[in-house]
């Protein structure tokens, strides 16, 4: 699974994009991580994380979800993750982790360079990385640059380009704001990856007809 | 996905929210699903929120309101009468879910979603070890689809380099043999929302994977997302940065990162 590997967008735009996720291996630290779960939801919720979830419950915007049960409704399994727009409360978050002392698997995504100083001032040194090397193939079957960045945010392509152009005409519209199209965004990725902040703010943009420069 | 047409009011807003765009409007007025292009991602039913209209009541609410030439807008993410409804789905279609809907775990890893763990638990499981890189291919990704005679194309260059598949991998466990990457046949016609082949070498044959994936990428109808993954050495170096760039190719400024907290720590010998 590589659903936060391949975010699009500018420099400035990845700056405000960061996503801390638990993981269990089956046979390792699988078996009796419920706890250990729900320790990792509670420290990320006490950061106020744009949003929060996991495969199989959903996430924060889901329809009638309750995060304090979907929290403690956590049993052994694969992870969950939360969604932070800056450094200094990303790194807030790995200080207490590394305190919590949970045993579990801890990653990040996000820029790999802001990552690692976060780790090297939280004291610690990161074990593995991965890069995106881009889209391959048939790349004129892609949409335009802006689609695509809010569509990656949901690396399991769960929010659909047509929802994106559809969103982005009813804010343009004004039949929905920013705010509610990007919960409604954000109420398609399962996993609770997509950054409905970041997507706020780029629907403004596109909503003032602004063009980012890409990096 | 099915819809039922008895219930169908025909407002449209699956259409929209479909991954692959494969929902669209009868002559009847209904909307209907190309069974061929859908993946089972199951993102329609699991967003729209049934609201359990009459459908007897919407359509004529929507009769009077046209003669004034006026429409009926429902909310965006609402299904109003309940029309969609979950298929049974028989081998070899029910692949399209378990590759497509992330709520559903793969029997065969036990992962949710369409790959591994790859990198995400390394620290203690030490997949990809020194020396050697985890390539992962994301066929379908981002918002395309494939089908698997399109994913065979590629796995099947990509075993002539002799690489080994990851075992776990539900492609890999989709193969008929490993060894040629080549899929069972019954499952070449399906499709797929994304499907990763996930492979690791040593750090030296990533020029030779480039080299091979830049010309297989020609030949399939679907896009293409290539990660690479390595264990950094003790100062934190990317290893594998070194060879993609010798290589000539770019990567992201952004990725994913593994902090080492998993416990205990996977000891190399």
């Amino acid at each position: 699974m590589t659903n936060t590997l391949h975010r699009q967008g500018t420099l400035e735009s990845l700056k405000n994009d960061y996503i801390i996720f638990a993981h269990t291996a089956r046979g390792i630290t699988c078996e009796g991580s419920a706890p250990k779960l729900q320790k990792f939801m509670r420290i990320c919720l006490k950061y106020h994380p744009v949003n929060i979830g996991d495969d199989k419950q959903g996430n924060i915007y889901k329809d009638d979800i309750d995060i304090q049960k979907l929290i403690s409704n956590q049993g052994d399994g694969a992870g969950a993750l939360a969604v932070f727009t800056d450094l200094d409360t990303l790194q807030k978050v790995v200080e207490e982790l590394i305190q919590a002392d949970l045993g579990i698997s801890i990653n990040i995504s996000g820029l790999l360079d802001e990552v690692q100083t976060c780790c090297q001032r939280a004291g610690i040194q990161r074990h593995s990385a991965e890069h995106s090397l881009g889209f391959w193939g048939a790349r004129d079957r892609l949409p335009e640059r802006e689609i695509l960045e809010f569509n990656t945010m949901c690396g399991h392509g769960m929010v659909s380009f047509n929802l994106i152009r559809k969103m982005i005409d009813y804010v343009k519209l004004r039949r929905l704001t920013p705010k509610k199209a990007a919960r409604i965004m954000a109420k398609c990725c399962e996993c609770g990856a997509f950054n409905p902040l970041r997507a706020e703010t780029l629907l403004e943009k596109v909503r003032k007809g602004e063009r980012e420069i890409q990096d | 996905m099915e819809i039922d047409k008895k219930k169908c009011v025909g407002c449209g807003n699956c259409h929209a929210v479909c991954t692959m765009g494969v929902i669209y409007l009868d002559e009847d007025g209904k909307s209907v699903v190309n069974q061929d292009e859908c993946v089972e991602c199951n993102t329609c039913y699991r967003v729209l929120r049934n609201e359990r209209r009459r459908p007897w009541f919407l359509r004529t609410i929507r009769k009077i309101l046209s003669f004034f030439r006026l429409g009926y807008l429902a909310e965006v993410d609402v299904c109003p009468t309940g029309a969609l409804t979950l298929p049974e789905l028989e081998w070899p279609r029910s692949i399209r879910a378990v590759f497509s809907d992330p709520t559903t775990v793969h029997p065969g890893t036990g992962v949710p979603g369409r790959g591994t763990d790859e990198i995400k638990t390394n620290d203690v499981t030490g997949r990809v070890r020194k020396g050697e890189v985890g390539l992962v291919i994301e066929m379908g990704r981002p918002g395309t689809g494939a089908y698997f005679r399109d994913i065979e194309k590629v796995a099947m260059a990509l075993a002539k380099l002799k690489l080994h598949f990851e075992k776990k991998n539900p492609v890999t466990q989709l193969m008929d043999n490993p060894e040629t990457g080549k899929m069972k046949d019954e499952v070449l016609n399906e499709k797929v929302l994304s499907a990763i082949i996930e492979m690791k070498t040593e750090l030296e044959r990533i020029p030779g994977f480039l080299r091979t994936l830049e010309m297989v990428q020609k030949e399939v109808d679907t896009v293409i997302s290539v990660g690479i993954a390595s264990k950094c050495l003790p100062d934190g170096t990317v290893p594998h940065e070194e060879w993609v760039k010798k290589a000539g190719y770019k990567f992201s400024l952004n990725g994913k990162t593994n902090i080492g907290l998993g416990r205990p720590l996977f000891e190399e010998s």
